[in-house]
């Protein structure tokens, strides 16, 4: 799996606090530790020594009750802490404990006890019924030895409530870490972030996104380079679209003159030859056709130089789509309106609305043997509008590709009849669409042909910024004819 | 008599070809190559051979086609068709702001034009009919003298602007669409151009509105079209 850049950096700082305090935890530990257990077995020894002293003189008097007595008093004085002592008289060959029942001869770790007997004085640390105790033998003038064990637990409690609080602060630091790493990321991620978001914007078509210039002296270059490079995209995409443009008008005048002359010939057509009479009817359609073309292409160069402008107008959709696909000198076309659908509002550019069901009828005719049905409804806040046709459908894999400029299907569905369309029907279909804020797509008819789905919002998209000047003083938008 | 028709255009393939296939339609066709000779041929024939329609290129050297529309209408109530190069609201609704009653987009259907002149020749000929005064307050309709008053004055109104009026007038109270305006002033089918209609409506109240800003008679219902007040 692939972290993104900041969750990478966030895990590397989070990382790095952990690291760290267990670093310091651990050297913190080891040095308490190691104090608080010296701290402990030197006032342990100090009070064996005492035990041992203070027993030393009743062990004189081998007196075996006194002895006892004497290291039953040891018992009270250390009550308080669990500690027990232990001594053995040589003489009596007998051992004294304080707690018998808790702690006895038995209880002593082996080499502690031979160690002493040798008459050396030993520590040693042991465990006993799952406590650490802490053992010290000595050897007592006169044949007697005295075993201190001290419990080493509360030391030990010490220990571990030290090491869980240390513990709790690494994990607070990492977590710390882990917070500070994601505001850091996202502080250098953000420069970052805005050129994705820039260079997004540009891809949909907002052609004059431009960064603002970072302060920081590292992202100005990235800032400024990304800048020239989207000034010369827009120039160069604006100087594609003036051209297309420029051609297509300078293409008006001469096309004007074509038809008008081509009218006056087309009246006289019985008075001319059969050879004659076919060519003209092969101009009559091909300057029919450029005309279309020429039409199309001024079209789609306005929408390329965003000055396309959109005229808005309250409409029914019934008589909206009734009218639409049923052109003058067409064979007429069934529409399926729901009747609580009948009277849905919509504000569209009805000259657009014409464009695109006069374009998706062309298709059906050219290329699919005409259209079947439309049907209208309402869903939520689109109408969609399924337009059906009698041909042999389009591949999925041409579904997207369809909508393109002069966008040939493959198969049959791509060879062009007599007079066949511009090449841009559906290219310009997808931008009225678009410009309604509304979405065309192509799937199966349930009649076995093509379906072209065109979905229009109920409410009207906002207008562009750049034709509101425009939508106040025309059409019938809300507002007009004051 | 066959219609007289004033064709202004510069360029002159274009003019020479449409004067060919309107003279087919049986018009008499007068070609101008300027805006500046287009008025003197106006001037010249108001006199004894008035134009019945005059079509005019807004893209003309020297006087533009918005400014030749304006001296036309200013001189006359003549039917104008105004020839743009684009549908944009800018070049339509000045040109239709300038006067004109109608227009087409380049390049057009030689038939488009025919249909557009046929239609406003038509409505010319054509006001027939209904009761001879209809009055509105202080506004006074004579539909058969083409005649409208306005407090006892008469206005000055463009058939196109009187044809509206009578429209309204003869279905006084209840609403009509644009579409229906436009059918009934223009005969434009349904995707006819609204803009069209408002322009119109606003060019009729400057006339016959005492109070243009907030008019009495041509009323707007939003969203459905216009009325004229009962």
């Amino acid at each position: 799996m692939h972290l993104g850049l900041q969750a990478r950096i966030t895990a590397v700082f989070a990382f790095g606090a952990l690291a760290l305090s267990l670093l310091i935890t651990s050297i913190t530990y080891f040095t308490t530790s190691s104090s608080i257990v010296a701290q402990d077995e030197h006032s342990f020894e100090l009070q064996a020594i005492a035990n041992a002293t203070s027993l030393g003189t009743s062990v004189y008097a081998s007196d075996p009750s006194i002895v006892a007595a004497n290291v039953l008093g040891l018992s009270g004085e250390f009550r308080s802490t669990t500690s027990y002592s232990l001594i053995y008289v040589t003489a009596l060959d007998r051992w004294y404990s304080t707690f018998p029942l808790q702690f006895n001869k038995n209880d002593l770790p082996v080499s502690l006890r031979a160690m002493t007997l040798t008459g050396r004085a030993v520590e040693q640390t042991f465990t006993h019924d799952g406590t650490p105790e802490f053992g010290v033998g000595i050897a007592i003038p006169l044949g007697a030895y005295y075993f201190g064990i001290f419990s080493l637990d509360a030391a030990n409690r010490t220990l571990h409530a030290l090491l869980a609080s240390l513990l709790a602060a690494a994990a607070v630091t990492t977590l710390l870490g882990a917070v500070l790493g994601r505001w850091a990321a996202g502080r250098t991620l953000r420069p970052l972030r805005d050129v994705s978001k820039a260079a997004s914007s540009i891809a949909s078509g907002i052609l004059d996104t431009r960064l603002e210039t970072a302060d920081a002296q590292d992202l100005a270059v990235l800032t400024s380079s990304f800048n020239r490079m989207a000034d010369r995209l827009q120039q160069r995409i604006e100087r594609d679209a003036r051209f297309t443009s420029d051609v297509s008008h300078e293409l008006r005048s001469p096309l004007t003159t074509l038809a008008n002359a081509l009218s006056v010939i087309e009246s006289r057509r019985e008075e001319l030859p059969e050879r004659a009479r076919r060519a003209l009817d092969l101009l009559g359609t091909e300057v029919h056709r450029f005309q279309h073309m020429v039409r199309d292409l001024l079209e789609i160069s306005r929408f390329d130089a965003r000055s396309a402008d959109f005229a808005p107008t309250p409409v029914e959709i019934g008589d909206l789509i009734r009218h639409a696909v049923n052109p003058a000198g067409h064979a007429p076309v069934t529409v399926i309106v729901k009747p609580e659908d009948e009277h849905v509002e919509l504000v569209v550019d009805k000259r657009r609305i014409e464009r695109i069901f006069g374009n998706l009828l062309e298709n059906a005719d050219h290329y699919a043997g005409g259209v079947a049905q439309v049907v209208v409804e309402t869903r939520d806040r689109f109408v969609r509008v399924c337009v059906d046709d009698h041909g042999p459908g389009i591949p999925a894999a041409d579904r997207d590709r369809i909508f393109e400029r002069f966008a040939r299907g493959t198969g049959t569905a791509g060879s062009r009849g007599a007079g066949g369309g511009t090449g841009l029907g559906l290219a310009l279909v997808e931008e009225h669409v678009q410009l309604h804020g509304g979405r065309v797509s192509v799937t199966d008819a349930p009649t076995g042909g093509a379906r072209f789905v065109v979905e229009l919002p109920i409410s009207p998209p906002d207008e562009p910024d750049d034709t509101a000047e425009n939508g106040n003083s025309s059409g019938g938008g809300p507002g007009a004819g004051r | 008599m066959a219609s007289r028709i004033l064709v202004v255009e510069d360029d002159e393939r274009i003019r020479v070809s449409m004067s060919l296939a309107l003279e087919d339609e049986g018009y008499d066709v007068v070609g101008a190559g300027s805006g500046e000779e287009a008025l003197e041929r106006f001037a010249q024939s108001l006199g004894f051979e008035p134009f019945d329609l005059v079509i005019i290129d807004i893209m003309l050297p020297g006087m533009d086609g918005f400014e030749c529309c304006r001296e036309v209408r200013r001189q006359s109530a003549v039917p104008i068709i105004m020839v743009t190069a684009r549908t944009d609201t800018h070049d339509v609704v000045a040109g239709l702001e300038a006067g004109a009653d109608d227009y087409v987009t380049k390049p057009f259907e030689p038939k488009e034009l025919a249909a557009r002149i046929r239609a406003l020749l038509r409505r010319a000929r054509s006001s027939e009919g209904g009761p001879s005064t209809l009055t509105f307050g202080d506004l006074e309709i004579m539909p058969e003298a083409g005649v409208v008053r306005l407090a006892g004055d008469e206005v000055h109104l463009t058939r196109t602007e009187f044809l509206l009026l009578c429209e309204l007038a003869a279905n006084h109270g209840k609403v009509l669409s644009r579409e229906q305006l436009l059918e009934r002033v223009w005969s434009y089918d349904y995707f006819g151009d609204g803009r069209l209609v408002d322009v119109h409506v606003r060019r009729l109240r400057m006339k016959v509105e005492p109070d243009p800003a907030n008019p009495r008679y041509v009323l707007t219902v939003r969203g459905l079209g216009y009325k004229l007040a009962p």
